[in-house]
């Protein structure tokens, strides 16, 4: 019930990845099973911090091998700052050693990259609350 | 030291391989959305001296080529050279943005996330196989001629694992030429790694 509420109203959705052919992938696919959202990008995890400082995201997708900062410091420090942020991992690296890590710094939920429509609908059934 | 492998830990490093390709072909027609099929990769051992030499078999010294290369390290490290020509990197990048014409950085931004899913695919299940773990640093591009490819950050390589394949996908080829670049020690672990995933499985 709480989940259809939530479908109700505009999630704030970050997006963050230093491609932007990787962020467009995960936007489209979130708009293709139907979540109404309201997006924000950022190309690093330093970006990211500062973009969900100024303004909290209902959810995160976040890749882990980016410059600046990578993906494993951004969750950390997100979690940090809020613990309740829900940070779904997205990344290239199918390593089960990376998947333990970022759930053990805070992350919902990681999925190899690119996410499917199909995987899509399971992060936003199972994973986000 | 030398860096020949033996028949067997050829065999398997194959086999690892052939599944991280496998792997990785699925996940790019994911991306594109079209079937691929992978064909059958050659790979091989070669010094980093040889190399040049090598590229050279198949790349024209007239075209230019996209050239990613991305580090990582760990329990064995190295880095990863992905090349790509600059027809492919064209179709690869109107169909990743679903757009009749993309500017230059939409060509870069398509390469550099294609090398990011292949390199990571491919090392990342190597590493899982053998029971290892790796970190990723984010890749670097640049557009060159073949000739230019292997300079002296290349040659400070001692040995360079060869994976070459061609990946069809419906009506554009996307040939991809990869080469993972490794020093003495890490090539000594690797083996040593092939050696105790070849006891394990013929325990």
């Amino acid at each position: 019930m709480i989940k259809y509420i939530l479908r109700r109203f505009k999630l704030k959705i970050l997006v963050v990845d230093d491609s932007k052919v990787a962020r467009k992938y995960i936007l489209r696919s979130i708009a293709s099973i139907g979540i109404e959202a309201e997006f924000r990008e950022a190309e690093n995890g330093q970006e990211a911090l500062s973009a969900y400082k100024e303004e909290r995201a209902d959810v995160v997708f976040l890749d882990l091998t980016m410059p600046i900062m990578d993906g494993y410091e951004a969750l950390r420090e997100i979690i940090a700052y809020d613990k309740d942020a829900q940070v779904i991992v997205v990344s290239a690296d199918v390593q089960s050693e990376a998947k333990l890590r970022v759930l053990k710094d805070g992350a919902k939920n990681m999925y190899p990259k690119p996410i499917s429509d199909e995987k899509m609908r399971t992060i936003f059934a199972e994973d986000i609350v | 030291m030398s860096f020949a492998f033996n028949e067997d830990q050829l065999d398997i490093l194959r086999e690892v391989m052939n599944i991280s390709l496998g792997e990785t072909t699925a996940n790019i027609a994911q991306l594109l959305g079209a079937f691929g099929t992978m064909h059958i990769p050659e790979v091989d051992i070669i010094s980093s001296k040889d190399l040049q030499a090598f590229i050279g078999r198949d790349l024209s010294p007239k075209e230019d080529y996209h050239v990613t290369k991305q580090l990582f390290s760990g329990h064995f490290g190295g880095e990863v050279i992905f090349i790509i020509s600059k027809e492919s990197s064209l179709n690869l990048a109107k169909n990743m943005f679903q757009a009749p014409t993309t500017t230059e950085d939409e060509i870069n931004d398509s390469v550099m996330e294609l090398t990011n899913i292949v390199t990571s695919t491919i090392v990342s299940r190597l590493a899982a196989e053998l029971d290892v773990t790796v970190q990723f640093f984010a890749p670097t591009s640049a557009i060159m001629k073949c000739v230019e490819i292997v300079d002296e950050e290349v040659l400070s390589y001692s040995t360079v694992i060869v994976l070459k394949t061609i990946v069809d996908f419906q009506d554009e080829n996307i040939v991809g030429n990869i080469f993972v670049l490794t020093k003495d020690e890490a090539i000594q672990k690797l083996k040593d790694l092939l050696d105790k995933k070849l006891e394990e499985l013929f325990a």
